[in-house]
């Protein structure tokens, strides 16, 4: 995996033709905020459920494509703080009524903080030592989550959620409708994008890469790996938190089977899907396999049998993820195809 | 201690379950020379280079780095306040970056204040980044990989990659370079070049070096001094004159 890794991934700053390059993927990008804007007038309730729930599950899979595709660590924890985000957004808001906002940014500060015990010890181990780690830290969670009682209500779970509430001073808006829900997570999935590019285009992010792809050396150089690496555990974590509150405030119940393997399946099948270690990447994947997801609901007994073979056909005709595949079809639309391309 | 000393090296040991790869080795560097260091493969010549720059931890003894106890320290650390570096025997570099972007991570540390100060992407953080892509472009004009700058470094030459690990130690401003083995597997035009370039660094720049290398004849022309390490220990310490007329350096290493 670390040598798909290494031969795929990009720090975003294209060289070949580089106006023209960046003047197809502003394009595209363009195009896509505009077809996000404009869908809620196209798309029925349900259709905008399914794109709420793939932008939901971007935040934690930004968390992954940072942890995993530029620093080169695979954490299955993501669904862990995940759960965590869902969980304190879900208290705070039962306990103390407090505002979405609030719950939003408690969410991520618990599942940042709630990292850094967890990471102390974990990120002392490397490769397949580490990812089993982070399996051992789901099923704690899962154990937790269903017997911590007192707190989490155990199978049960949490109900009674409060909707979005949005205000300034005495003028306070509800979020119900399906539009304002996707438009408001739109706002936020988009500020965590804008989030995700300044965190990889900073100094650090070139860390990271240098981490990735050569740990000891970066380390002969000056960079504190370890450091970087916790600190990129915890930036993930939040990442992941912020998406759980989302999810704790759409759906208005929360249980232990936020903490099940398949949220943790989801937020990888995103990331590796659409393509690791590249900003498009899980934005595509999101879109695609949640909306993938949703479509086989059609055939409810054989729904995840055909998402398996999807699956599989995905990773052997594109080993890179769907990324690349996008950005080739925007460079041809562009009449760039044909030069000798870069890796980068 | 002698104000000119930039690394002494006092009983150093380390051991390998049952072997003895140091055996209590007493090195001291001067300001402003080249050292050489040699000795047969086995001797220890490495793993005193990874026990100097926190790579591995010694079992006994001490490292000073301008009179400052390092022993220790870890890696990064030694390189970033003692701007102190080193190569590695197998070249490596930072195989999908380009070699500007090498060239700029290799510096970056020693330009930020600290870790968190390089989250940072606000106008301070891009003027000493765009200082950085200046040095690089200097050194990457010095080391004549100007042709092949734009590709990622993994696509380079074993060659072309020798000399972007030379120029990357460059990056951070260092005051001394452990180099291993920096003329292995080069062709004898690249090596011409690496030597100027090591010539370069240690007359221009004032930067101390300590070379291990197999191609003695170069090596006794670049070298202000020669140490030889036999079974990890210390051998020889003299004048590259004296040390290839030495007769106990001839058997166990340069042979008749």
């Amino acid at each position: 995996m670390k040598q798909a890794i290494l031969s795929t991934t990009t720090l975003d700053t294209p060289r070949m033709p580089a106006t023209r390059v960046a003047a197809v993927n502003w394009s595209a990008c363009a195009a896509g905020v505009a077809a996000l804007l404009c869908a809620p007038l196209f798309l029925g309730d349900y259709y905008l459920h399914a794109m709420v729930l793939a932008m939901i599950f971007l935040l934690p899979a930004l968390g992954l494509n940072l942890i995993l595709g530029y620093t080169g660590m695979l954490s299955l924890a993501q669904g862990v703080f995940f759960g965590l985000g869902a969980y304190a957004s879900a208290l705070m808001s039962i306990h103390f009524g407090t505002p979405f906002l609030v719950n939003f940014i408690v969410a991520g500060l618990v599942a940042g903080l709630v990292a850094l015990p967890l990471g102390i010890p974990a990120l002392r181990l490397r490769d397949t030592s580490f990812v089993m780690c982070t399996l051992g830290m789901v099923v704690i969670a899962q154990m937790v989550s269903k017997n911590w009682i007192d707190l989490t209500r155990g199978d049960m779970g949490l109900s009674g959620v409060a909707r979005p509430r949005l205000g300034f001073g005495d003028w306070v808006y509800t979020v119900i409708k399906a539009p304002e829900y996707f438009y408001l997570v739109l706002a936020l999935a988009a500020l965590a994008v804008a989030a995700f590019v300044a965190l990889i285009r900073s100094p650090a992010g070139r860390c990271m890469v240098a981490i990735r792809d050569n740990e000891t050396l970066a380390e002969s150089l000056g960079v504190p790996t370890w450091t970087y690496k916790l600190l990129v555990f915890m930036l993930s974590a939040v990442f992941a938190g912020l998406g759980g509150s989302l999810y704790a405030h759409f759906s208005t119940v929360v249980s232990p089977l936020v903490f099940q393997a398949y949220y943790s399946n989801t937020i990888l099948i995103i990331v590796l899907g659409g393509g690791v270690g590249k900003v498009p990447g899980a934005i595509i994947g999101s879109f695609v396999f949640v909306a993938v997801s949703e479509a086989l609901r059609i055939t409810p007994e054989l729904r995840m049998v055909i998402y398996g073979f999807v699956l599989l056909g995905l990773v052997f005709l594109f080993p890179q993820g769907l990324a690349p595949l996008f950005q080739r079809a925007a460079e041809r639309i562009a009449g760039i195809g044909k030069g000798p391309r870069d890796v980068r | 201690m002698s104000a000119e000393s930039m690394l002494r090296i006092e009983g150093l040991r380390k051991n390998y379950g049952a072997v003895a790869a140091l055996q209590g080795v007493d090195i001291e560097v001067r300001r402003g020379e080249v050292m050489g260091l040699i000795g047969p493969n086995g001797s220890g010549k490495s793993t005193l280079f990874d026990c100097c720059t926190g790579l591995q931890r010694s079992d006994a003894g001490r490292v000073l780095l301008k009179g400052v106890d390092i022993t220790g320290w870890p890696m990064n650390r030694i390189a970033r306040e003692g701007r102190f570096l080193r190569s590695f025997q197998k070249t490596v570099v930072f195989p999908t970056l380009d070699s500007e972007e090498n060239l700029v991570l290799a510096g970056q540390m020693s330009r930020f204040p600290n870790v968190l100060s390089t989250f940072w992407v606000g106008p301070s953080a891009r003027k000493r980044i765009q200082a950085l892509r200046e040095r690089a472009k200097e050194l990457i004009e010095v080391t004549g990989l100007a042709r092949v700058a734009h590709l990622p470094a993994g696509h380079m030459s074993g060659g072309q990659q020798k000399l972007l690990q030379f120029a990357s130690m460059l990056m951070p401003e260092p005051e001394l370079i452990l180099l291993d083995e920096p003329l292995a597997g080069i062709n004898p035009v690249l090596i011409e070049k690496v030597i100027q370039c090591i010539e370069h660094a240690n007359k221009e720049l004032g930067v101390t070096f300590v070379v291990i290398e197999h191609n003695t004849d170069v090596l006794m022309n670049l070298s202000h001094r020669v140490v030889v390490l036999h079974q990890g220990a210390k051998l020889a310490d003299a004048t590259p004159e004296e040390v290839v007329r030495n007769p106990e350096v001839i058997e166990a290493y340069l042979g008749g």
